[in-house]
This record gives structure tokens, sequence and C-alpha cells, in this order.
């Protein structure tokens, strides 16, 4: 057991890259219905642009960083407001407007950046490895479950304790309603949906470091990001958290253990769960 | 349609030459498909191969997506595991041809069966999302087991000449799929117009009444997936021997999304309209990869503008026009404009019923 102990900080750390992945999509589709399958692609976006910066312009880690999430976010609520809001509710032909989206950014993407994978650089301060018992451990990583933990925590306060959170949540029970009362509904959306992009884009630039990037990657994310929110529970994002962990160590645990079934020992189980249980670990039954 | 033919008078005449022209289309079509070989270039004529696949596959997945009203983003695995079946049976098992068929059709329509028996009870977003992670599993298995599918690499070294009374040249093989395909499709128009046909609409249409009928929704539903696994199996056998490779490619995410966006662009409402989806997309595809390395970009935005501006697709946007011109035809005969708008929507939203 102690032999897999970096294993399963390895799938926590993978879990939480999910997490920031998976929290942005949760929120969207629970504030506004809407399945966005370009999200994998703000969080390819987000890392390119802060490599951009750093070799280009000479900005610092965190500075970069900044930026990426700023483009990413603008970016996201130009697509909302000028394309996606019109499709509001209506999930299949925002599958189709969304996978447009997502091709379009990652083909842009392979022209100006190559096909070749890159590692965005590591936060400073954060390399170096600790001691676990069985051997080190690459502090980077821990980093990521501090940082998830971190998001977790803040989502949790901005959404439950802050009237901004308040009229979200308002938003997400009863739509027509909170709009009749003159709640600001399409400025929440915006506001959501900018924010999932750049914690989408924040998640590329320091979990980047994790995966690397390269052409398709950011589909194997947002694949798995999205059955961490099906199996969540679709618009919660405590369910988004539990979930991630477990999707990050079933994937971790099977490339360990069952080398030759590694993806399927992620897809399988989740398949089983959502065959029985479609609202999820977490959702409100009888929301589609 | 049948709406369109119940309304008395001159419509009468217009059903009547309706058909007829509908009939003559066919005839067409069917004699332009086989003069095409004597038309096109050799690469040409492999890109005609390839719509005609596609447009098979995309009329099977509409069995599931359009009549069945399940979005399914999973066809890539049924897909996948024709091709599969295909490139290890040749490859490496040395199967004949009959081997090769029956495990094809007993493979996908297991795998059919299953899915349909997992995700039939998910509605919605829950079953695009359940279909996509059984596809998922599949393309793993395909990906990771290295030892059988060679992993990422694919299996190549296909041939076509084991299969009967067809040669290596491209000429035979469109034939051969040409075949294939006008027979899948007249073997699905029967099955669409069949009870149990007419039954997997109404499970769409109105599952609890149904139910509450008699009818056995679960069951229609998985039919439904049976039937259209079975095609599509033999779509990705056929894309098999036209590749000459199979790769998890064929059973990835982006495969079931291409066929989903070919159908909902076409027109999923409409039998044929994810074949003209498919033509368009690939014709549009071909053309402008000649032109620009950047053709996925052009294609992701034709994708963003046609489900924006037509989201009932092209064969949505032809119907309306016409229910459109025939309402204002009708409009002396004191018909209300309502009533007319009324009637546009309930043509285009039954719209396969008839067809």
């Amino acid at each position: 057991m102690r032999q897999m102990l970096p294993h399963i900080l390895n799938g926590l750390a993978f879990g939480s890259l999910l997490f920031l992945v998976a929290s942005g999509l949760t929120l969207a589709y629970g504030l506004m219905g809407a399945l966005n399958l370009a999200h994998g692609a703000f969080y390819a976006l987000g890392g390119y642009i802060a490599i951009h910066m750093i070799s280009q312009y000479g900005l610092p880690y965190w500075g970069a960083a900044a930026v990426a999430m700023a483009m990413v976010a603008v970016l996201a609520v130009i697509f909302e407001r000028v394309l996606l809001h019109r499709l509001l509710n209506d999930v299949l032909p925002q599958v189709v407007l969304t996978i447009g989206f997502a091709f379009l950014i990652a083909d842009q993407i392979l022209a100006f950046f190559g096909g070749r994978p890159i590692f965005p650089p590591r936060p400073p301060g954060l390399g170096g490895a600790v001691s676990i018992g069985v051997g080190t451990f690459p502090i980077f990583r821990l980093s990521l479950i501090v940082m998830a933990a971190a998001v977790y925590i803040l989502l949790m306060i901005a959404i439950h304790r802050t009237k901004v959170g308040a009229t979200i949540r308002a938003a997400v029970d009863d739509e027509p309603m909170a709009r009749a009362t003159g709640l600001p509904v399409p400025g929440l959306f915006m506001v959501t949906f900018g924010a999932g992009a750049a914690l989408a884009a924040f998640a590329g630039v320091w979990g980047g470091g994790f995966t690397g990037l390269a052409p398709g990657l950011e589909f194997q994310v947002l694949l798995l990001s999205l059955v961490v929110v099906v199996v969540g529970g679709l618009g919660s994002v405590t369910g988004a958290l539990v979930a991630a962990v477990i999707v990050g160590l079933l994937d971790q645990l099977g490339k360990v253990l069952f080398p030759g079934f590694a993806l399927f020992t992620v897809y399988a189980p989740v398949a089983l769960i959502l065959a029985f249980r479609p609202q999820g670990l977490f959702g409100k039954a009888g929301r589609e | 349609m049948s709406s369109r033919r119940a309304r008395p008078g001159v419509f009468e005449n217009a059903a009547i030459s309706g058909q007829a022209v509908r009939g003559l289309s066919v005839v067409v079509i069917v004699g332009v498909l086989a003069l095409l070989p004597f038309a096109l270039s050799s690469f040409n004529l492999g890109i005609a191969t390839r719509i005609l696949i596609f447009a098979m596959f995309g009329v099977a997945f509409n069995l599931v997506f359009g009549l069945g009203g399940m979005p399914s983003l999973g066809h890539a695995a049924f897909f996948g595991v024709g091709g599969y079946v295909i490139a290890l049976g040749t490859t490496r098992w040395d199967w004949d041809t009959l081997t090769l068929a029956v495990v094809v059709l007993v493979a996908s329509a297991a795998l059919g069966f299953v899915f349909g028996a997992l995700s039939c009870r998910a509605e919605g977003v829950y079953h695009l999302l359940l279909t996509l992670a059984l596809a998922q599993a599949i393309w793993g298995l395909a990906f990771q087991q290295i030892n059988i599918t060679r992993g990422d690499h694919g299996i190549t070294g296909l041939t076509r000449e084991t299969i009967p009374f067809v040669g290596a040249d491209r000429v035979s093989f469109y034939y051969f799929v040409l075949l294939c395909a006008l027979g899948s499709t007249a073997l699905l128009r029967l099955f669409v117009s069949s009870p149990v046909g007419r039954a997997i609409v109404g499970c769409r249409e109105a599952s609890s009444r149904m139910a509450a009928m008699g009818f056995r929704v679960v069951s229609y539903r998985i039919s439904a997936y049976v039937v259209s696994a079975i095609f599509s199996g033999i779509a990705g056998a056929l894309f098999a021997y036209h590749q000459r490779i199979v790769s998890p490619d064929n059973l990835a995410w982006t495969m079931s999304a291409v066929i989903f966006i070919m159908a909902i662009l076409g027109g999923a409402n409409s039998f044929y309209g994810p074949a003209i989806g498919a033509t368009m997309l690939i014709v549009l595809e071909s053309w402008v990869s000649m032109h620009t390395a950047r053709w996925m970009s052009v294609l992701a935005l034709v994708f963003m503008v046609v489900i924006l501006f037509f989201p009932q697709g092209l064969v949505g946007l032809a119907r309306r026009r016409r229910s459109r011109a025939a309402a204002e035809r009708s409009l002396p005969d004191g018909i209300t404009a309502a009533g007319a708008a009324r009637s546009e929507a309930r043509a285009s939203s039954h719209a396969e019923d008839a067809e």
C-alpha cells in the first residue's frame, strides 16, 4: 500500500487539474444549460498564450498567467454574447456550435504554434521535491492539489456567501422568476462563463506543466472533465470535486495496475454509474 | 408529409406529382451514381466512395438520432468495431469472407444492444454523455491493447482482394460500396416504415403514452440501436477496406462528432438528410483542403454559421421554403395565417413520420 502512495498522489494531482477545468463546465451548464465542448480549447489556449507571453515578451510567470486568463476570458465572453446565447437550453445545436468553435481554436493553435508537444514553465519557487516516506514527490504536483482545494473553497464562498453568488443560485433554481424580479441574468451568464473560461485557462497554464500541451490533448482533458461533470452531477461544484478525485484516481491507478486497460478503467465505470444513476452523484433529478 | 397529403383539393394533385417526382429523382440519382466512375478521376472516385460510406453511416445513425430521438455521441464505436473486425480478421486471423461478414454483423449488433440497453433510459444531454463515455471505453481498449490492435499505429496492410467478385481497383470497389449503400438504405427505409419503425417514432414523440398502450418502450429503443449499429458497423467495415488502415481514429469521439454534425447540418428530421449532410461536408472538405492547409478552420466556421442560421439543417431549410409557399397558396381558401404557421410547425416537427 505504501508503494501506491506516489500513484495516489499523482491521481489526486490529475484530479485537481480536472476539477479546475470541470468547475467552469459544470457552472456553465447549471446556470445556462450550456454544454460547452469548447471548454478544452480554453484550457489549451490559456497554456499556449502564457508560453507565448513568457518566451516572446519576457513576462514573469504570474504576469503571463494573468494575461492568458484575461485574454481567454474576453474571448469566451465574446463567444458567449455573440454566438452561444442564441442557443441557450438547446443542447444539440450547442454541441455543433461549440465543437465548431473548438475545432477552429485547435486549428488556429496548430497554425500558430505548430504540432510539437510543449511544456509551459512551472511556477517559480515550486521546483524540487518533498520526501513522502517511500521516495520523493514533486512539490509542483502537490501544489496542484492545494490549488484545487483553494479554488473549491473560494468558489464555495463566492457562491454561498456573496450577493453575486446568491443571485447566481437564484438564477440556477428558477431562471424565469429571477429574470422577472429584475436580476441581470444575461450579465450573470456572462460573468460565470468568463470566470469558468479563466479557470480553464489557468488550468492550462498551471496544469499544462503536468500534462504538456499538444494538438488533440485538450480534447482528452475536455472529455475527462465532461466525465467528471456528469458523474458529479451537472451543475454541482461539490459533485465535480468528488468526481474529479474519483476520475483522477481511476485514471492513474488504472495506468499502473492494468496498463492494457488504462482508459477503459475510467470510461467503463463512468458509463455504468451514468446508466444506473443518470443524474450523477450530486445532481438534482429532473433537470435536463 | 401525411398531413400534407391529407389536405383536400389542389393538394391531392400536388401529392401525386410529388410522388412521381420523388420516384423519378431516385432513378436519376441512382443512374448518376452508377455512371460516376466514367466521369470522375481516380482521386475523385475515392472521394465519391467515401461520401457513399458516410452517407450510409449517416442514415444508419439517424435511425437512433432523428427517428428515435436519442442523441448518441457514441456511434464511432460501431463504425470502428466494424473496421477493426475487418482489419484483424484479414491481416491476423485469415478469416474468409463469410466469417468476416458474420462477425461484423454480430459484433456490431451485440455492441448496439449493450449501448441501447444501458442508455435507453437516459434522456437528452445524459444520453449524449453516456454514449460518449461508452464509446470512449471501447476507444480506450483499442488504444491500449497494443498486442492486439497495435495501439496508436493502427493496423495496416488491408487488401480488398479478399472481397469476392471485387478486384483491387477503385472502380469495382466503388460499385461494391454503391451496392452496399443502396441495399442498406433500402433495408433501412423498409425498417423505418415497418410497424417497429413507427413504434420507435411513437416512443420518441410520446413515450409515456406508448408505454400506457402496452408498447415496451425500452425494447423499441434497443432495437433502434441494434439496427443502427449493424448498418454503422457495415459502413465502418467498408471504410476500413477503403482506407486500408484501421486505427483508434476510427473509434475516436471525433468520428461520433462528425456523423452527429453531418446529420444535424443535413437535416436530422428527414430520412435522407444525413446523407445530404455527409455529401456536402465531404465535398466541401475535399475542395477546401485543395486550396488551404487551414481547411479545418473553414469547416469549423461552416458548422457554426449553418447551425446558427439553419438549425433544422439543409433539408429543413428546403422544407420550410416549400411549406411556406404552400401556406401562401392556401391562404385564399380561408386557412388563417396562424393555422398555416401551425401546420408548418407540425410539418417540420413530424416530417419524417411519413418519410
